[in-house]
């Protein structure tokens, strides 16, 4: 077999195995080693076994990514995220649709300080959804609000995913992260405008609630300092050169204790579970940055990316047909696969034909980013979703993704008006 | 077997407490006292290691990793259950074979006197403790899948 | 007929840096030399693994010839690591040469499980720092410097400053956020990898070298016809390591120029009684290698006196 042929039949195979309902992680692993060996040889692909998964789980810079979790989930615990609905609710809540247009905020200010999706939208099912319920708002759109909403954790900075594409690609994450801030404060406004829209069309499903006076909102704006400050502290820090992004994370999630424990919000239990949740995190993430990168050496050694390089260039398609075909392929991944494990996987292949075409590599983070979040929430596959029927137990997976559908929409919208004005990701960054 | 789980979670957001300490330290000892932690890089990125492994191994036990469960999703009971021996004895035949090579880089390391850089602490000793989360996973992924096999009902979720 | 053979050539610096097409020129002679039945293919920036895992990644296989650093592993290679202590070099040319003449009798023992092809050395490399200058030893006390060995390591542990990890690419960006204060680098590789942005000082003094290697697989060694083995012996001499190092060490060499006719920048030298302070300081260095060497099995005192003859003969010597 050339290693052209093998390199595709390690591909079939590898996404056989997955449909199989092998971990995405030990699908790649196997694949990797596997084909490294039928290219060279059996001993030296065991011993790649031995090198590269240690290697990978005692890389320094990869820290990132436990300690942006761990940020996160003390944010969470110590009740951050119900302060901040609490006040968005208390100056948005009188609008039609209130309740939904205050979690959109409530989310995106909470992103601020959390760098996952996933634990953005399960968050916020527990303390928005029966809030929404409660005041009569449809199961859908109720559901739909939160699961677009959670898809912030990952737009807004910090950003697990982000810093994943930092670390493969190695670009500056610190400028990736300031670049997701434009691109995330224009999701928030068009996730508003589009509840407004589905308001005027069906006002049935969410009613107006009553206007708070100043005094109410004041009251309950009080808590969000600790937000605020955690947010200025860290992206401040990483915009002013202060911090490298691991020592950012490390700062927020010093930053975030200390708050908690100050305000008397955490108990010893909840600080263990805070943790735990993030190790259990952070072993997924990395069994399958171990599987990748296995199968990367692979990948390597038939020269994939290099062929998948010349073969997209020389379609003759321009750089944005070939751009609009690897969206492309990302939507129809993203039917299947988590947003990590599809940046992990395909990141390393797609990076150098976007280098080629020449795109600017920090503006692809955020588009890239923007396209995984598409799969978080499209159907059959989408992790918020599942998150919040695992949060929710009382709604149908379907009835989420109904109320999902116009937040597609506005999304594939926004990631046309990304790519047609790439100033929006690249402006801040370049006055760093 | 859940106080076992639990311990060993446990274990790894300790270390995982201790990376978050070490680097938040670090940040302030620079800024107030421009002074920093020796071995602070390395130590950071051993626990690291270690709370990955060791986390691993719950994450296997909890039967946690991401999948795709399209098909799975959609197949009937003996079909899922038909999945779910197949992606088990395949999950711990890789895990096995990796617990057994890094078993070996291990003994490596310690033969090739590898250290720090600032303290010359054997690095062994860090890959050694990581080894046993990863020895567990094997341990713990085997107990699943008989687990699974027996009341299949235990991984509907 | 030799049967063909692919090797594949694993490093981990970006292609821009000089010893790319250095081994891509290597590799093509060894190709024309073994009459077409040796191809290869090169692996750069870290592509088949870790810059510190390139030493077992030949021993293994994974790649069948790498460039290693022994320097980043502590303690793994204590003969090499003479050509890292202090003020003993002042070029990277006779040093390289001067080196792999010394070391290849002892790298059938220290790197035993690969087959030993080429040693060589940087150019000389110095202090760069932000905002200190450094003359004497005593000025290290309380900074934080990126060493770029381990011997440089222990010096810096041992004038009382603290050690700071990053690889190549990270240095400007630790340097930039004060995690460094200072950084010993080669100085060509400054405005290479952006740093000549972030630091102000530069010590004009060889203050070190490091050490490398490039080393083969020893079974793809032994696999081979003896056609293959002989052309690959007569690209594993004291020969080729001039050709590789020769346009580096240039390369390095022009930087200090280079530097110098930058705005904003201190190229300074230090005095004799300068120098005399650093030799002393640094004598506890030479005797931890000696008990290193001495633990290794081998004779400190005849290897040391073998490795000056070697620098003096090769015109290296400071
Ligand atoms: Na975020
Ligand atoms: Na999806």
């Amino acid at each position: 077999m050339s290693t052209d042929a093998v390199a595709v039949v390690g591909f079939i195979v590898l996404f056989v195995l997955m449909l199989l309902r092998v971990p995405v992680g030990i699908a790649m692993g196997l694949v990797g080693v596997a084909g490294f060996a039928y290219l060279t040889d059996i001993g030296p692909a065991l011993k790649l076994l031995a090198q590269s998964p240690i290697r990978t789980v005692t890389s320094g810079e990869f820290a990132v990514i436990p300690l942006f979790l761990l940020m996160g989930a003390l944010a969470s615990t110590s009740g951050m995220s119900r302060e901040l609905f609490r006040a968005a609710n208390a100056f948005l809540g009188h609008l039609r649709g209130g309740l939904g247009i205050a979690t959109i905020a409530a989310c995106g200010a909470f992103a601020a300080i959390c760098g996952s999706s996933v634990a953005t939208a399960a968050t916020f099912a527990s303390v928005a959804y029966p809030e929404m319920r409660r005041f009569n708002y449809s199961q859908s759109f109720a559901a739909g609000v939160i699961a677009a909403g959670g898809t912030l954790g990952i737009m807004i900075p910090p950003s697990t995913v982000l810093a994943v594409y930092g670390l493969i690609t190695e670009q500056d994450i610190g400028k990736l992260f300031i670049a997701g801030i434009i691109p995330g404060l224009v999701a928030v406004g068009m996730y508003i405008v589009t509840i407004n829209i589905i308001g005027m069309a069906r006002p049935d499903l969410m009613p107006a609630g009553e206007r708070s006076s100043w005094r109410e909102r004041i009251a309950a704006s009080k808590g969000i300092w600790a937000v605020i400050l955690l947010f200025v502290f860290i992206i401040g820090g990483l915009y002013g050169g202060l911090f490298t992004a691991t020592e950012a994370a490390g700062a927020g999630a010093g930053g975030a204790f200390i708050i908690a424990v100050l305000r008397r919000r955490l108990s010893g239990a909840e600080f263990w579970q805070a943790c735990i949740e993030t190790v259990r995190t952070t072993a997924s993430v990395f069994t399958i940055l171990i599987g990748a990168l296995l199968f990367g050496y692979f990948l390597t050694i038939t020269q994939t990316p290099q062929k998948v390089t010349a073969f997209l260039t020389g379609l003759g398609l321009g750089p944005y047909g070939v751009l609009v075909l690897i969206m492309i392929m990302y939507l129809v991944l993203g039917c299947l696969m988590d947003a990590m494990a599809m940046v992990i996987l395909t990141v390393p292949i797609i990076f150098p034909v976007i280098k080629e075409l020449g795109f600017d590599p920090i503006w692809f983070g955020v588009v890239i980013v923007m396209t995984v979040e598409l799969g978080l929430i499209h159907p059959p596959v989408g992790m918020n979703v599942f998150v919040i029927r695992s949060v929710v137990k009382d709604i149908r997976i379907s009835t989420i993704f109904y109320g999902v559908i116009p937040f597609i929409v506005t999304d594939i919208l926004r990631l046309a008006i990304l790519i047609a004005f790439p100033i929006l990701a690249i402006w801040l960054p370049s006055r760093m | 077997m859940d106080r076992v789980m639990r311990a060993f979670e446990l274990t790894a957001a300790a270390f995982l407490a201790a990376v978050a300490a070490i680097t938040f330290v670090s940040v302030f000892l620079r800024y107030l006292f421009a002074r920093s932690i020796p071995d602070a890089y390395d130590v950071c990125s051993l626990l690291l290691g270690i709370l990955i492994f060791w986390g691993i191994a719950a994450t296997s036990y909890r039967g946690e990793h991401i999948t795709v469960d399209l098909v799975w999703s959609v197949a009937p009971p003996r079909i899922k259950r038909a999945l779910d021996l197949f992606a088990g004895v395949l999950t711990l035949i890789c895990l096995a074979t990796l617990a057994w090579m890094v078993g070996t880089k291990v003994t490596s390391t310690l033969n090739d006197n590898v250290r720090t850089f600032d303290l010359r602490m054997p690095v062994w000793i860090f890959y050694f403790v990581a080894w046993i989360g990863l020895a567990a996973t094997v341990i713990l992924v085997g107990l699943r899948l008989v687990r699974t096999q027996m009341q299949p009902s235990a991984d509907s979720r | 007929q030799d049967k063909p053979v692919q090797l594949k050539l694993a490093h981990w610096l970006p292609p821009s840096h000089p010893l790319h097409p250095a081994f891509e020129a290597w590799g093509k002679s060894l190709q024309q030399a073994s009459g077409g039945s040796i191809t290869f293919a090169m692996f750069p920036a870290q592509q088949l693994g870790k810059a510190f895992d390139h030493y077992d990644m030949a021993r293994d296989g994974i790649a069948d010839f790498t460039y290693i650093n022994p320097g980043y592993q502590p303690g793994r290679f204590p003969i090499i690591a003479a050509g890292e202590l202090p003020f003993i070099m002042k070029d990277g040319k006779g040093g390289s040469q001067a080196l792999d003449a010394w070391y290849r009798k002892y790298a059938a023992a220290e790197m035993k499980d690969v087959k030993f092809c080429l040693g060589f050395v940087h150019d000389p490399g110095a202090i760069h720092s932000r905002n200190k200058k450094v003359s004497v030893p005593e000025d290290i006390k309380g900074m934080k410097i990126r060493p770029a060995q381990a011997t440089m390591a222990s010096f810096v542990t041992m004038l009382g400053g603290t050690n700071v990890q990053a690889g190549a690419p990270e240095v400007r960006d630790i340097l930039e956020k004060g995690v460094a204060d200072a950084v010993t680098f080669p100085w060509g590789s400054i405005p290479l990898f952006g740093i000549d942005k972030v630091v102000k000082y530069h010590l004009d003094a060889p203050l070190y070298v490091s050490t490398f290697a490039w080393i083969m697989n020893k079974p793809r060694y032994d696999g081979m016809s003896a056609k293959q083995k002989s052309a690959i012996d007569s690209h594993c001499t004291n020969d080729w390591v001039l050709k590789i190092t020769g346009p580096w060490a240039d390369f390095e060499d022009s930087g200090r120029a280079k530097i110098r006719a930058m705005a904003g920048h201190e190229v300074y030298s230090i005095t004799p009684q300068q120098l005399a302070l650093w030799r002393k300081a640094a004598e506890p260095l030479e005797a931890a290698w000696a008990d290193g060497v001495r633990k290794a099995g081998a004779d400190p005192v005849v290897a040391m006196k073998e490795f000056k003859d070697s620098i003096a003969k090769y015109n290296a010597a400071y």
